[in-house]
């Protein structure tokens, strides 16, 4: 199973090629409005990336209902 | 094809090199390491890059409108990188969801204040609305033909509001079908309709529009991947981010092929990629072609070859050989499906190849750009890339089997027209060769010119010549003095202005038919004055004096308009040097000169007389535009 330090880590790379900040450390709470430019064109960019990253799918639902990078774990650790 | 690992430090470099401003370096370093087929992550990736690139770097400038019942937002996105890798400076505008019609039938919509030189209905199958009742096979035609003629009407309104190329997708055919198998059967099945469908929209397309084949995109994808549901049920993404580089591709190709971007030579190696072996070792008995697994790979090269000359595609060779030797296969291998006279340049040497290239591209009298060097060597390869950056150079797998598709996956020659002088586009190159052989055993120009026989007809655009007009004013670039262009419908409208022309000119000879091979468009400014707003020649009949013929139809055409001046701008690019003094050579005095442009003109009151040339009228017409 996926340690939470080592996710949190890969989406961090993920966050700041994403977002073009290479100062981003995400955190559980971290949700849409603490970073500039995720809104729901970048929220789908960075979905993908995930998906890829971690070689996971997400369901449809799943996508939409993602608050914060917390929940984002939750559900990374779990398939993994 | 054979995928190297795309280490980080290829994107860093390319980072760096967007900071330092050397843009044309990033570009051609990311291009390098992005394929159509490539995970949108990455792609995703390379657009933020690429968006950091000024538009000025990046090359001309298009604007380009998408409408659309789906999300398009980052298609938008990778449509603009492709854009950028085919040199051009996109400005994507994306209509509101699902207000296409709207936007198209009210003249004063956002669409048309965006002014675009491109719209891009971006329709799906679930655009095509069809009511068929089930096994109701009597009214499918009618059902059919309705779904056709709601896209016509907007295509029609799009035509009537503005000028820009107009691009549709056709149907992709979804793989769900509640009839299974039967559905192929069943002629009011949604599958056979969508097909039916796709057969009549092709048909009902005018010029100015361009199919995008949506049903050939999502097959070639894998229709079971073509679409994630997940995304339409979350966002209406209507086609999988996966498969979206893909048709951004296509979609940047055609529009490159609309401006004159697609190629029109193919420069070919000999020895393992026309045939297996080595022709100076092994002899005729000994290459491998048509026999064995990889004899009949070379033929299938051999065959794709001559079709693409078949469709107006210039073959040329360029093989390190001994001459005789390498032209003896031509002529006696009997599988060689490729004849000697197919190849325009034959050039079977010890020099370099790009050399060799350089000269090729000089004989045929077209651009470094326009041509694709396919070598199996990747040493060739890479010397020519290094040489000469314009020529397209694809990578080649080590197995001539895959040769092809790696070819054809580059979509180097697309086209959105096709004319009669496109089949015919190799043979007027080779009588080109043989004039060439005939001027030789004349030592005066003039008894050359009068031994041509050369005949010219000089017409107003009409339909029959329209799409051939089109690919001439978008394609040429050397004997271009203003380097404007215009689409099929630009051009119709400029016919129908009062006081514009828009003329062409046919050449014929001792050696047979050289085609529509010069348009003109002129244009009255105020009473007095005719300008040439745009004159392009086919650099074939260049030296014939087929300048001064047009010219001479030129003035004609001023004093029929009862104009007393004739105005002629040259504008300076890269590429049409040859024609910087045109206007100079034909008795035109210079007004102005500027970094931009120089400007010309010939009062004729003080004209001197026709010019001097040895083309003969064959058959001028002066009239209006009746219904083109």
């Amino acid at each position: 199973m996926l340690k939470r330090e080592e996710v949190v880590d890969r989406l961090n790379h993920i966050f700041r090629d994403i977002f073009d900040d290479d100062d981003i450390c995400v955190t559980d709470n971290t949700a849409a409005a603490d970073i500039e430019g995720w809104d729901s064109l970048a929220h789908i960019t960075l979905i993908l990336g995930v998906e890829r990253e971690f070689r996971m799918k997400m369901t449809a639902a799943e996508v939409g209902s993602l608050k914060n990078v917390g929940q984002m774990i939750d559900l990374i650790v779990a398939r993994g | 094809m054979k995928k190297e690992s795309r280490p980080a430090d290829e994107i860093a470099l390319v980072r760096q090199l967007i900071a330092e401003g050397s843009y044309e370096q990033a570009l051609a370093l990311l291009r390098s390491q992005v394929a159509p087929a490539e995970d949108f992550s990455v792609q995703a990736k390379a657009a933020r890059l690429v968006s950091k690139i000024p538009a000025s770097a990046l090359g001309k400038p298009v604007r380009v409108a998408l409408l659309a019942s789906s999300t398009l937002d980052q298609f938008s996105d990778l449509l603009k990188l492709w854009l950028a890798f085919e040199g051009f400076a996109a400005e994507i505008w994306i209509a509101s969801f699902d207000t296409m019609h709207a936007q198209v039938l009210d003249k004063d919509s956002e669409l048309y204040r965006f002014q675009p030189d491109v719209i891009w209905l971006f329709n799906t199958h679930r655009d095509v609305r069809i009511e068929v009742a089930l096994g109701d096979t009597s009214g499918v035609g009618a059902a059919v033909a309705a779904a056709v003629a709601g896209r016509t009407s907007l295509w029609n309104a799009l035509k009537a509001n503005c000028s820009a190329a107009i691009l549709d997708n056709n149907a992709d055919i979804p793989v769900s079908d509640v009839l299974g198998n039967f559905a192929g059967q069943a002629a009011w099945s949604r599958r056979n309709l969508l097909r039916r469908f796709n057969l009549e929209l092709a048909a009902a397309a005018p010029s100015g529009v361009t199919i995008v084949d949506f049903e050939h995109l999502s097959s070639e994808y894998g229709k079971r991947g073509w679409v994630d549901r997940r995304y339409w049920y979350h966002s209406k993404h209507a086609i999988n981010f996966q498969a979206q580089g893909a048709v951004a591709f296509v979609g940047a190709r055609t529009i490159g092929a609309m401006k004159g971007l697609a190629k029109k030579c193919v420069v070919l190696d000999l020895d393992n990629t026309l045939w297996g072996g080595v022709i100076g070792d092994d002899g005729i008995e000994g290459i491998r072609l048509g026999v064995g697994a990889d004899g009949e790979a070379y033929v299938d090269i051999q065959l794709w070859a001559r079709s693409l000359k078949e469709r107006g595609i210039i073959l040329a060779v360029c093989s390190k050989n001994e001459h005789d030797i390498a032209k003896d296969a031509f002529e006696r291998h009997p599988d060689m499906q490729l004849k000697f006279d197919d190849i325009a340049v034959f050039r079977a040497n010890w020099e370099n190849k790009a050399d060799n290239i350089r000269y090729i591209a000089e004989t045929l009298n077209i651009g470094l750009d326009s041509l694709v060097f396919v070598d199996d060597n990747p040493v060739e390869r890479n010397l020519v890339r290094q040489n000469l950056r314009m020529v397209a150079v694809p990578e080649l797998p080590e197995d001539p089997a895959e040769y092809l598709s790696a070819i054809e996956a580059e979509l180097y020659f697309e086209t959105v027209s096709f004319s009669h002088e496109d089949t015919e586009r190799s043979g007027f190159y080779r009588d080109n060769a043989a004039r060439a052989a005939q001027m030789a055993t004349f030592t005066d120009q003039g008894e050359y010119l009068t031994y041509l026989d050369q005949a010219a007809e000089a017409g107003d655009l009409d339909r029959v010549n329209l799409a051939r007009m089109a690919q001439l004013v978008n394609k040429s670039n050397q004997f271009n003095l203003t380097t404007i262009r215009y689409t099929e419908s630009e051009l119709i409208h400029l016919a129908a202005e009062t006081g514009s022309r828009v003329r062409y000119y046919r050449l014929t000879d001792r050696y047979g038919d050289n085609g529509l091979i010069s348009v003109v468009v002129l244009k009255k400014i105020g009473q007095d004055v005719l300008e040439v707003d745009l004159w392009v020649m086919s650099c074939r009949v260049l030296a014939r004096t087929m300048e001064e013929f047009i010219f001479n139809d030129i003035v004609e055409v001023a004093r029929t308009l009862g104009c007393g001046v004739v105005l002629g701008r040259f504008r300076p690019t890269a590429k049409n040097k040859l024609v910087a003094r045109l206007y100079e050579r034909l008795g035109l005095t210079k007004v102005s000169e500027s970094a931009e442009e120089t400007v010309w003109q010939l009062a004729l009151d003080s004209d001197l007389g026709a010019r001097k040339t040895y083309v003969a009228a064959a058959h001028v017409k002066h009239g209006e535009l009746a219904d083109a």
